[in-house]
């Protein structure tokens, strides 16, 4: 057996970072520790089905680029609708941030993570243990914000975050930190995007801790242009009687890796996540998700949808563990996909660990070309070809879509309608 | 001095291939605007071959000459017929979820009239046909065809015949399916079609449909062939008699 090259990333001069953005001493010791948890890491084994499918290796940015400090980036900063917050995050650095009076008021607070007291929580979700990318993220992360929602306040209004990739050559390395407080209540969107042309990586963490009884809507809208080799993680804690709405909608990209999911800890607490990734070119898109029961009488429910077009390729992983502690839970875990084109390919594996009786757990799992009695019914109709497409293809994504909250279904639906018309 | 009689479709000499076995075996047929056909024949004897493929579904091969108000369609993609004004009514239309019955309704009608219909326009026509056709105002919500019971199906298949208005309507067994409050209801909507001076082909095994709808002429297909075409007394005669008889004529001639 060939072991993987070890990953060398020595001598990250990561107090260099803590230095310039005058971090906390908490905040030091954390990018030290993800350090030397990295430097003891070797590449993940490819027979793992996590990484089956996507060579771990093109997720190692060149070392002269990790770290750096950033070059100002140009981007697009037009937020539409009424929110609660917006920020924007763009070359390592937070740089717009407004919080509406209403929000601030409640106690709400949109902060810049790099100064933020964040002992007990940053990494809690995603500690650096978790992989190689998380680690490295750990490290040299610039870019973050911490959102915080006090206990019983619920926004009517979004909090939207814009997320910017670096220039060429660059790593960005946004990091997300989400504290809801108990029986919140609020939508909060992530908008993955790119200020210029050129090819990059961007690697990301997003980590929700999910107070007792609170209720947050976390969308994760990924538009990237195809230059950028991305990896984004999310993780939702939740507490007793939380629950989390996870949605996931993957569009640009050369080579994107997303895992997401859940750690339902406290009793009775409940996920759904939701996604949708549209790819085309030659994008390959690779999505896990993972919830992980602990608590009993929690439940899960996945619902992923896929469309590709050319000769793009798909794979998705999904996992499905229900500890012995976690009696009386449910699990769901659908993914289906659609191959719009011959030279598009997707691959399906649903993971099941399932370590106690008392659970009601189940999965399902279709990859399919276009229906050809679908598509002369709409043709017969007077439909054109390419509209009749449009058609069963939004009816495909639709009854994931419609579970979505408001605003980033909004976002979601303009994307797939600027992804649907472009291919005509 | 005749009028010379109008002509809304045409075929001659249609054979249709599944395959390379010929399930239809040179078929002519003359439809005027308003006029109802029944062809009726045996189950296997290429009824619904000749009516999916005279629309282009893409596991047929048709040969022949096919002409729709006098022009050659038989070049013409699925979608460009219907546009040209011809219509099918499916034996088993499919289920498309995600796609409600109005917003495919309005992107249908849009394609077919060539121009944008308003919304308001588009509902209030939409209502009225439903009602002809006792349907519930809230199935225009519900996505097409999916968990429709057979004459749901049916139904909705005879309301596009009515909002679409197409100038020839093929309807493959349109009468399969119903309870007989839903055959009257269907077959109302044929007539009401047939008044607009849509000339239709009806495909169907049974008589029980034209006991509503008055065909012009009933024609017996077997074994991919026209063996007897007449008046609607004949679809009497094949009702008492069964098809048996005609098939051993065919084959002795």
């Amino acid at each position: 057996m060939s072991a993987e090259p070890v990953l060398v990333m020595p001598g990250l001069e990561v107090e260099r970072i803590s230095d310039a953005r005058g971090e906390p001493a908490a905040l030091r010791a954390m990018r030290r520790q993800a350090r030397e948890v990295l430097a003891e890491m070797v590449l993940p084994d490819r027979a793992r089905h996590l990484w089956r499918y996507t060579d771990p290796r093109l997720f190692v940015p060149h070392r002269e680029s990790v770290g750096a400090v950033p070059t100002e980036v140009r981007a697009d900063w037009v937020v539409n609708g009424s929110h609660s917050a917006t920020a924007l995050i763009a070359g390592g650095a937070v740089r717009e941030l407004e919080l509406a009076d209403v929000a601030r008021r409640a106690g709400v607070t949109v902060t810049d993570l790099h100064g933020a007291d964040v002992e007990e929580t940053l990494g809690s979700a995603v500690p650096p243990s978790h992989g190689f990318v998380e680690a490295l993220n750990t490290a040299v992360w610039q870019g973050g914000v911490l959102v915080r929602v006090p206990a019983g306040v619920r926004l009517a209004a979004p909090i939207e975050l814009q997320i910017v990739a670096g220039g060429s050559g660059s790593v960005a390395t946004p990091r997300v930190l989400v504290l809801a407080g108990e029986s919140s209540s609020f939508e909060i969107v992530e908008n993955h995007l790119c200020g210029t042309l050129e090819s990059s990586h961007v690697l990301g963490i997003s980590e929700l801790l999910v107070g007792p009884s609170a209720h947050v809507r976390h969308g994760l809208v990924q538009r990237w242009h195809g230059g950028v080799i991305g990896h984004l993680t999310v993780r939702a804690r939740l507490a007793r009687g939380a629950k989390a709405q996870l949605s996931l909608a993957s569009f640009g990209g050369a080579v994107v890796k997303v895992d997401a999911g859940a750690l339902l800890e406290g009793e009775g607490a409940e996920v759904e996540t939701c996604g949708v990734a549209m790819g085309g070119n030659r994008q390959h898109l690779d999505h896990h998700t993972e919830h992980l029961h602990s608590a009993p009488r929690t439940r899960s429910h996945l619902d992923f949808k896929v469309a590709l077009t050319q000769a793009a390729h798909s794979t998705y992983t999904g996992l499905i563990r229900i500890a012995e502690s976690a009696g009386a839970s449910e699990a769901y875990q659908e993914n289906r996909n659609l191959l719009l084109s011959a030279d598009a390919r997707a691959e399906t594996i649903p993971e099941l660990e399932i370590l106690t009786d008392d659970v009601r757990c189940s999965h399902g799992a279709t990859v399919a070309p276009l229906d050809a009695e679908q598509l002369f019914y709409l043709l017969s109709r007077g439909l054109p070809p390419g509209q009749a497409q449009r058609l069963i293809v939004y009816g495909f994504l639709d009854q994931t879509l419609r579970r979505l909250p408001q605003t980033t279904r909004e976002r979601i639906e303009a994307l797939i309608a600027e992804r649907l018309h472009s291919e005509d | 001095m005749t009028q010379p009689r109008p002509v809304v479709f045409a075929c001659r000499c249609v054979h249709v291939w599944v395959g390379d076995r010929e399930v239809v075996k040179g078929v002519d047929l003359v439809v005027a605007p308003g006029e109802i056909h029944a062809i009726m024949g045996p189950n296997g004897s290429g009824k619904s071959s000749f009516a999916n493929a005279l629309m282009g579904h893409p596991a047929y091969t048709l040969e022949g000459q096919v002409e729709l108000n006098g022009e050659d369609v038989s070049g013409l993609s699925p979608d460009e017929k219907a546009r040209a004004g011809m219509f099918l009514a499916f034996q088993y239309p499919v289920a498309i979820p995600g796609v409600s019955v109005a917003s495919f309704l309005r992107a249908a009608l849009t394609a077919v009239r060539g121009r944008e219909i308003p919304v308001r326009e588009f509902r209030r026509e939409l209502h009225a046909r439903m009602e002809e056709l006792e349907m519930d105002p809230a199935f225009a919500g519900r996505h097409l065809n999916d968990g429709f019971s057979g004459g749901e199906k049916k139904r909705l298949e005879i309301l596009q015949l009515l909002m679409l208005r197409p100038r020839f309507a093929l309807l493959d067994e349109t009468d399969s399916g119903l309870d007989i409050d839903a055959l009257k209801v269907v077959a109302a909507g044929i007539n009401a079609a047939a008044r607009e001076d849509v000339g239709m082909v009806l495909v169907t095994h049974y008589q029980r449909l034209l006991d509503h709808v008055q065909p012009h002429v009933v024609h017996v297909l077997v074994e991919g062939r026209i063996v007897r075409s007449g008046k609607p007394e004949l679809a009497r005669e094949l009702e008492a008699r069964g098809y048996d008889w005609l098939s051993r004529e065919n084959g002795r001639a």
